[in-house]
């Protein structure tokens, strides 16, 4: 490993440090600068609804909402506690399910959403690539044109809407796939062959949502790279060489992925905020669902938890993407 | 090559004509539409979940309320909403990207590192946490959470496009004729890009649109208010799509994949007769 590679990674990971700390920050001020203090507005919000459901409990749900919110002490040892906490992963004690710990919520629920997420982003920038450099070594051909309306419909429709979508035609119409949930509510999760068969059941829908909705988008910049890329000087040398078409066609998928590579770390973000909203469609057990029920009881800590946690999540697969970055890029690999 | 060539140019475009008529077909819905189709959408008058009829052209929701005038004004709402946070959005972004390329050094760096920073967070997932805090949200604050949340894609793509024209020759003649820094904005710099920045402003429509019912299906779109979005919420929340009443849900989402995808046309189609690079002779 060259010197060049550390201190690509040093860097990256310095700066998903930075993103996170500023990530937190914003958590924290958001809702004290906002006109209105909804901080306040929320506290007492929660206490009537404490009082409706636990009278027995007001006194000690109040004792905890001033600790959470470290409302008691001064504002720079509240930041830090706060900053210093959401380092070790406590965000906190949920109100609704008090007293739960926000984490011990939103971690059963991470492994369903990163379950559909990753294998999903995985399959359509596979498919896509394949689809748009295909599509741009024949152009003119018949498979451009279907694969690039295919592609242009696909991109523009809304992750949430197709969600909708396909639960109405394969859930409800056709019935071939389950209208929602991450497995059949008759059923314990076990390793058996009858409960794994209903998980893939009832993951194929959300999966193949995200996998549809944007392998288009792949697609179209794989195309827009390669014809580029057929352009380029080395190219040109080297069919004027008289290299195949099978190693040119090689050099060209192998120089246009890398920029795609790239485009994997900002998909992720983008795929992830989408699916959030999905989750709640699928009524699927992740991180979505928990956000969706935090915000229908205004379960602050919950919702500020899952913002947190998905953010964490995603610098880790952005330094893993970079990671995979410096393995492919020779530039980084080998410059000394 | 005057104006009028190119709009000719423009109307030669199959895709322009299409992405064209749709849109405009769209945006008459939400302009003429309250005006022609004089029902309320939220008057509980109609019969309950009835699909599309003579009397009620879209059907109507579990209250009674007509989807054809939900439709209509939810048109008009989330084009509202599209361009609020285009405007906001460009703004914002205009604004980091070109000082950014202009000055160099401590303020570019900063500026890019906050881009950057922004950026790496996902614009639905911040205005969502945003949204929650409001109890009560207006159409324009809505709005200004998109916008807000979404600029730096387009901050950067401006910084850079500055940074590469400041080394083309006429830049550095104005430079030595010791033009100020907003002169060589506006007289150099502006002109190049107009083209792109028109096509970040329609892209940003899109992302409002598409945002306001992202945060709208949550329960975090404006309060009071039927849009686009709102109707997909009510859909979802009454289960719309579990009890086959197609009519709830299909409308607003064809119109929502019709806004972004006309508006995308006719953006591609306007970038490749004004830009230089793509224009094909």
């Amino acid at each position: 490993m060259s010197k060049k590679f550390i201190k690509f990674l040093c860097m990256r990971l310095a700066f998903f440090i930075v993103a996170y700390i500023v990530a937190i920050t914003l958590v924290f001020l958001l809702p004290r600068i906002i006109p209105g203090n909804p901080l306040a507005l929320l506290l007492t919000q929660i206490l009537q609804q404490a009082r409706v459901s636990r009278p027995e409990e007001i006194k000690e749900v109040y004792l905890v909402l001033l600790r959470e919110f470290g409302l008691d002490k001064p504002i720079w040892m509240q930041y830090l506690d706060f900053l210093s906490r959401a380092f070790v992963g406590d965000l906190g004690t949920s109100i609704s399910y008090y007293p739960r710990k926000v984490i011990d919520l939103i971690a059963p629920a991470l492994p369903w959403t990163l379950a559909v997420l990753v294998p999903a982003i995985l399959t359509a920038w596979s498919i896509g690539n394949v689809m748009g450099a295909v599509a741009g070594y024949r152009r003119g051909s018949i498979f451009e044109k279907v694969t690039m309306t295919f592609s242009f419909i696909m991109t523009h429709i809304p992750y949430y809407w197709f969600a909708m979508f396909i639960l109405f035609v394969f859930g409800v119409r056709l019935r071939i796939f389950p209208v929602g949930g991450g497995y059949s509510p008759w059923l314990t999760p076990s390793l058996t062959p009858q409960f794994v068969a209903n998980l893939l059941w009832h993951y194929i829908p959300p999966f193949l949502s995200i996998v549809l909705v944007s392998v288009g988008s792949w697609a179209i910049g794989m195309r827009f790279i390669v014809v580029n890329e057929l352009e380029g000087d080395y190219i040109i040398f080297s069919e004027s060489l008289g290299v195949s078409d099978k190693i040119l066609y090689r050099y060209v998928f192998r120089n246009s992925l890398l920029p795609q590579v790239t485009g994997l770390a900002l998909a992720f973000g983008n795929v992830l905020g989408g699916q959030v909203v999905m989750e709640t469609i699928f009524n699927y057990p992740g991180t979505g669902h928990i956000l969706f029920q935090a915000l229908v009881s205004l379960d602050y800590i919950v919702i500020q938890g899952v913002f947190i946690i998905l953010i964490a999540t995603l610098y880790l697969a952005n330094f893993i993407v970079d990671f995979i970055y410096v393995l492919v890029d020779p530039r980084i690999r080998i410059g000394e | 090559m005057g104006g009028r060539l190119y709009l000719r140019l423009l109307f030669r475009k199959g895709r322009f004509l299409l992405g064209f008529a749709v849109f405009i077909v769209i945006l008459m819905i939400g302009l003429v539409g309250p005006i022609i189709y004089t029902k309320d959408p939220t008057s509980f008058d109609g019969p309950t979940e009835s699909p599309p009829s003579l009397e009620y052209p879209l059907g109507t929701d579990t209250f009674g309320r007509d989807l054809m005038a939900q439709l209509i004004h939810g048109v008009r709402t989330s084009l509202y909403i599209g361009v609020i946070t285009a405007l906001i959005a460009t703004s914002a972004g205009s604004l980091v990207g070109a000082v950014a390329g202009i000055k160099s050094g401590v303020i570019d760096e900063a500026l890019t590192s906050v881009t950057n920073i922004v950026l790496s967070i996902p614009s639905v997932l911040l205005a969502i946490l945003v949204a929650s805090y409001f109890k009560v949200r207006s159409i324009e604050l809505v709005a200004f959470l998109l916008g807000i949340t979404s600029w730096p894609w387009y901050a950067r793509a401006i910084r850079a496009q500055i940074k590469s024209l400041r080394e083309r020759d006429f830049v550095y003649l104005s430079r030595m004729a010791g033009y100020s820094d907003l002169k060589l904005v506006v007289e150099d710099i502006f002109p190049n890009i107009a083209s792109y920045m028109l096509m970040a402003f329609v892209s940003y429509v899109n992302t409002g649109v598409v945002g306001e019912a992202a945060l709208s299906i949550l329960g975090l779109g404006p309060s009071r208010s039927v849009s686009l979005g709102i109707i997909l919420y009510w859909a979802a929340s009454r289960e719309a799509f579990r009890r086959g009443q197609w009519w709830w849900f299909i409308p607003p989402g064809v119109t929502i994949v019709g806004i972004i995808s006309s508006l995308y046309a006719i953006a591609t189609a306007v970038d490749e007769i004004l830009n230089p690079k793509l224009r094909k002779e």
